[in-house]
């Protein structure tokens, strides 16, 4: 620090310029109104997504050979498909391509559905936009349970299973969740950190 | 390419230079999968809807925002509208009901988080009148209603009269019941219907069994108190 | 996750009302900023609507890694230099009268200790770059790099122009002695 900004006097000016400042208490919700007013913020533009954490979803064959590439490209984490005994995935599988953890926030759910006559059933809900490709649930051998995990928010999450892409079905062990506007109830999951029901 | 009759049989060598060709095709592979597959922005979702359904959506967005009221409800029905492939009418339909259940849910409730606005306007949508909503007006620390109202949309939709799942779901937030109550009072009054019983019976039986405020260990209880603790 | 990036995210997800959050959190501090960069209360709310609807606008563009603070103090800077900019084309229609205000007597030679409107005076006679580094360093208390991340200009730049500012405080006092 130079002389000048240890003068008493200078110390002085800048202790009393940090005292708090009155301001119309107004203000804020003038701020607030105007906001409300504006288009709620979009998510980031196509080329600054590829600076944060995705999952991709690509064909087997694509996972395969990102797997064989892993020494190569480096930063590949998460899950590779297998197939065993030369059955190919009925859906394309998640990929991490970029260190995808979820935010310190979240908690990781654990969805259940027994199904033992189902080719392939998907989760949808409203944390994947009810898309049927996003979050295909895991068959795990012989008994017809399907299984898949994720990370949710904290709070109140809508969501159904669909079997072999058509069918909307409730989950049987959760509440109902009133009819969507479809013609089909669905089901609610609460999430409270660290834990979910 | 030549190969030794020994090297032809095994299929080392053979899958290396395979992989190694492959690892250098998976770099275009990665440029080529990542923007087809990727996931879908909000934007591009919406973009699935019709232009004038989609105007139609956004003007009852933009309603929402100007009114205070959580926006992404709206936005979920349209795109489980998308997945259902309802028709057009049908999702404007949908998220103008959500948008008036938010509304009515508002006007009891008061500034209450997304959340909670959200939980509520589904008990809305499942039957309720907005005035039986009043026990919730009142924030409490420390307490969640989403759960109450996750079970009474629930009792609702099973079968139990309104009026009936209305007063045993407020009465038991009223006598401080916490989440453990209202789960335990789910899985019964759930399991006693699919067993054949009559919804509102269901309910009304475990309503008796729930726990209500806690008795005071400290001190005597107020004969008020006392006869209100016996009364059903 | 901080609570700032907590309420981004929510903001993004579609609840305007946790901006609110972020306002609040933030407005005293920038307020202060604000009021002490323009000299006036007028100037200073255009400046923080203008700076908090600029921030909410651009909030996908805001990444966690960064401080919330930093990011919201550079748009604050900057719209505090653009409602400079417009006032000052605004002062040279009538300067006139300006100028009979800023000749004011000196209030006091006197330290008061609860003079706000002196010091302010005293805040105004720095030239505003000046002025806008002594405010960063010395009443934000920032550190060059966040001051240098913020404005854009090099870390000597802007020690050199705390130190000119200090400099021109302690001249000013220096004249009031020998008044």
């Amino acid at each position: 620090m130079t002389d000048s900004e240890q003068h008493p006097y200078v110390e002085w000016i800048a202790s009393e310029a940090r005292r708090p400042v009155l301001m119309d208490p107004g203000a804020r919700d003038r701020i607030m109104a105007a906001v409300r007013a504006e288009p709620v913020p979009s998510p980031a533009p196509a080329w600054r997504r590829f600076l944060q954490p995705r999952v991709f979803h690509m064909s087997p064959a694509a996972s395969t050979l990102l797997a064989a590439g892993l020494v190569g490209i480096g930063v590949l984490t998460g899950v590779v498909t297998t197939n065993r005994g030369g059955h190919t995935a009925e859906h394309p599988r998640g990929v991490a391509v970029l260190p995808s953890q979820p935010p310190v926030s979240d908690t990781l759910v654990k969805f259940v559905f027994v199904a033992p006559q189902a080719q392939n059933v998907s989760l949808v809900g409203d944390f994947n936009e009810w898309d049927l490709a996003k979050t295909p649930m895991i068959r795990s051998g012989e008994s017809g349970l399907w299984t898949v995990v994720l990370p949710l928010s904290a709070g109140r999450h809508l969501y159904a299973f669909v079997v072999d892409g058509s069918s909307w079905v409730q989950d049987p062990s959760a509440p109902i969740a009133p009819d969507d506007g479809f013609g089909h109830a669905n089901s609610v999951k609460l999430v409270v950190r660290g834990s979910s029901s | 390419m030549s190969r030794s009759p020994v090297q032809s049989r095994s299929t080392v060598p053979v899958r290396r230079r395979l992989i190694a060709r492959l690892v250098g095709a998976t770099a275009v592979l990665l440029l080529l999968a990542l923007p087809l597959r990727a996931q879908e922005p909000e934007q591009d979702r919406m973009a699935k809807l019709d232009p004038k359904t989609r105007q139609s959506v956004e003007l009852l967005v933009d309603s929402a925002m100007a009114e205070g009221l959580p926006t992404q409800p709206l936005r979920s029905i349209a795109y489980l509208g998308i997945a259902r492939k309802a028709g057009s009418q049908q999702i404007v339909a949908a998220v103008h009901r959500k948008l008036n259940a938010l509304r009515a849910a508002r006007s009891v409730l008061g500034r209450v988080d997304t959340l909670e606005l959200d939980a509520a306007s589904s008990v809305i949508l499942a039957g309720a009148k907005p005035s039986q909503l009043e026990t919730f007006k009142t924030p409490q620390r420390g307490r969640s209603d989403l759960r109450a109202f996750a079970v009474w949309a629930d009792l609702i939709m099973r079968g139990v009269p309104g009026e009936d799942a209305s007063s045993a779901i407020s009465r038991l937030w009223e006598d401080g019941a916490d989440d453990a109550t209202f789960v335990s009072l789910w899985n019964n009054v759930q399991s006693d219907i699919l067993r054949g019983l009559n919804p509102g019976t269901a309910l009304q039986n475990r309503v008796r069994e729930a726990p209500g405020r806690p008795p005071t260990t400290k001190g005597p209880q107020t004969p008020e108190g006392q006869e209100n603790a016996r009364s059903e | 996750m901080s609570d700032d990036a907590a309420d981004v995210q929510r903001v993004l997800a579609g609840d305007v009302e946790a901006y609110a959050a972020l306002v609040d959190r933030y407005y005293d501090r920038c307020a202060r900023f604000a009021i002490r960069m323009l000299g006036n209360r007028d100037d200073a709310e255009d400046a923080l609507q203008a700076t908090f609807l600029r921030a909410y606008r651009a909030l996908n563009r805001y990444q966690e890694r960064d401080r919330f603070s930093a990011w919201l103090y550079r748009i604050l800077v900057n719209q505090c230099r653009s409602v400079a900019a417009r006032r000052a084309h605004r002062e040279r229609v009538f300067v006139r009268e300006e100028a009979l205000l800023l000749n004011a007597p000196d209030r006091s030679s006197v330290w008061t200790g609860e003079d706000e409107e002196f010091v302010q005076r005293v805040l105004n006679e720095l030239e505003p770059l000046l002025r806008e580094a002594f405010l960063l360093k010395h009443i934000e208390e920032m550190s060059y790099e966040e001051m240098s991340a913020l404005t854009g200009v090099g870390v000597s730049a802007l020690k050199m122009r705390v130190k000119r500012a200090c400099d021109r405080l302690r001249e000013r006092w220096e004249r009031i002695q020998h008044d």
